[in-house]
């Protein structure tokens, strides 16, 4: 019995020294698996997340975005010319007064500031091409003074017209027949003082223009998370993209699609011709 | 032609913040810019570890993929390099990099960021090699001048290794060899495991 209690002992001694070992390693192990992914969070946070989406949307389909934007809409807008022309009404019976001085001082206001702002964003996106470094340095100025000359305005602009821009049914019915711009045909089309197409820039403009603006600030000052300046940039370009599709619409409506349609917003006044069609529902 | 590698040896960097100081100073950095820093984790805790960190000069760089006016450019050893002349910083690489490596010092009109300024692993830019433009813009040129980057050359505890990835490389094993590493480090057991 005593033979077997040393080795006994010994045996027992080593087994517990293995598990006592094993076990110190194991922890060890794990601290410094611990280590290295604290290490790396704060390295390199979740980029996979939104770095990464950034990085492959910047690299392949943004600036082709931009680039189909505005190629395809004067395309469309050639063919629109060519195939169905533009609307022409009578300018010399009477005339109806539609928007007052304060009204016009802010639309221009804002449609200067917001033509630079698309001329000097294109001119980011597409750097590379014109004008590097002081000549781009130079639109991002103008990008940022312009920003802030059309938010201001794009307050009031809201103001002044949140009223009539309200969606009304009849939008519905304008947008199924594209609010007469497809056919030949002068027949009266279902709008208020704004037809729909009007309404669905004014809320771009004015609420996404919000966004912009929000967004744009992010981009600014880096204030925040680089993942917030991450989100930013991606809502910016994206939303940058329709309010251009959008303004390069609105420059193709107001000047060539129906002519004489500029001269209200010069001199306040529309001829009754073209209210009674395209803004029939509209009470004079 | 090799492949130029920073590495920093978690198991020695002590948080001196030397290599910061040192790339500040002999390139004369702007005020507000910082191409180096130091991350400590676990502070004062059994177990602390530190990692200087600057641009990692990737392969396939994302910041060189955003570049909306490809200012950003990699040199065949692999050194990622930046022309400050066509840099409209925009912010783009910043959002891009994984590891906040460009920065942007204040520019003169209304607080808008000025031309990107990032490590060059002190081979410079791409103006005339020693000239004062480079100088100016970029810092000092060390690898065309024969010498390890200005961070890796001061730091003390030799626990940030520049160069050739495969020198680099050689370096580190041999060490990791002699010393071993992480939890079978010596004296790991007499620092670090609570009694």
């Amino acid at each position: 019995m005593k033979k077997a209690i040393l080795p006994g002992f010994i045996l027992f001694l080593t087994l517990t020294g293995l598990a006592f070992a094993q076990s110190q390693g194991q922890t060890n192990a794990e601290l410094m698996t611990a280590s290295y992914q604290q290490i790396n969070a704060l390295f390199t946070g979740d980029w996979q997340q939104y770095g990464q989406l950034f990085t492959d949307l910047q690299q392949t389909l943004l600036p082709r975005l931009f680039l189909l934007v505005i190629t395809v809409v004067p395309v469309i807008f050639f063919l629109h010319y060519i195939a169905i022309g533009p609307m022409s009404f009578d300018h010399d019976g009477r005339q109806i007064y539609c928007y007052n001085t304060f009204v016009r001082i802010i639309h221009w206001c804002a449609a200067l500031s917001f033509s630079l702002l698309v001329i000097t964003g294109l001119m980011v996106i597409f750097a590379s091409f014109i004008g590097k470094g002081s000549l781009g340095l130079f639109g991002r100025n103008i990008h940022l003074v312009s920003a802030v000359i059309f938010s201001v305005s794009a307050v009031f602009m809201f103001l002044v017209w949140v009223k009539d821009m309200l969606p009304a049914f009849y939008d519905l019915k304008w947008m199924i027949i594209m609010g007469g711009y497809l056919s030949k045909k002068v027949k009266p089309v279902p709008a208020g003082k704004f037809n729909a197409g009007q309404k669905m820039w004014f809320w771009l403009a004015t609420l996404g223009g919000a966004v912009m603006a929000v967004t744009g600030y992010y981009l600014y000052c880096f204030p925040a998370d680089i993942n917030i300046a991450r989100i930013s940039i991606l809502i910016h370009n994206f939303l940058g993209a329709a309010m251009v599709a959008l303004f390069l619409v609105h420059l193709y409506m107001s000047t060539i699609a129906i002519k004489g349609s500029l001269r209200s917003m010069i001199n306040g006044y529309k001829a009754e011709a073209e209210l009674k069609i395209l803004h029939s529902r509209f009470k004079i | 032609m090799g492949r130029m590698k920073f590495l920093c040896d978690v198991e020695r960097c002590i948080d001196c913040s030397g290599c910061v100081v040192a790339c500040k100073e002999g390139n004369h950095i702007p005020v507000g810019v910082n191409r180096r820093r130091v991350i400590t984790i676990g502070s004062g805790q059994p177990g602390e570890k530190s990692i200087s960190v600057s641009c990692m000069h990737c392969s396939d760089a994302p910041c060189i993929a955003v570049c909306p006016v490809d200012c950003i450019y990699q040199r065949e050893d692999g050194i990622v390099l930046h022309n400050k002349d066509t840099c409209i910083g925009c912010g783009y690489c910043f959002m891009a990099c994984p590891f906040g490596a460009p920065q942007f010092p204040t520019g003169q009109v209304f607080g808008a960021r000025g031309a990107m300024d990032k490590c060059t692993f002190c081979a410079g830019g791409p103006a005339e090699t020693f000239s004062a433009k480079e100088m100016k813009l970029y810092g000092q040129n060390r690898i065309a001048e024969g010498k390890v980057p200005l961070c890796a050359g001061m730091c003390a505890t030799k626990s940030l290794l520049a160069g050739d990835s495969d020198e680099v490389a050689d370096v580190y094993r041999e060490r990791n060899f002699k010393r071993g590493s992480g939890a079978n480090a010596w004296g790991w057991s007499k620092a670090y495991t609570k009694k």
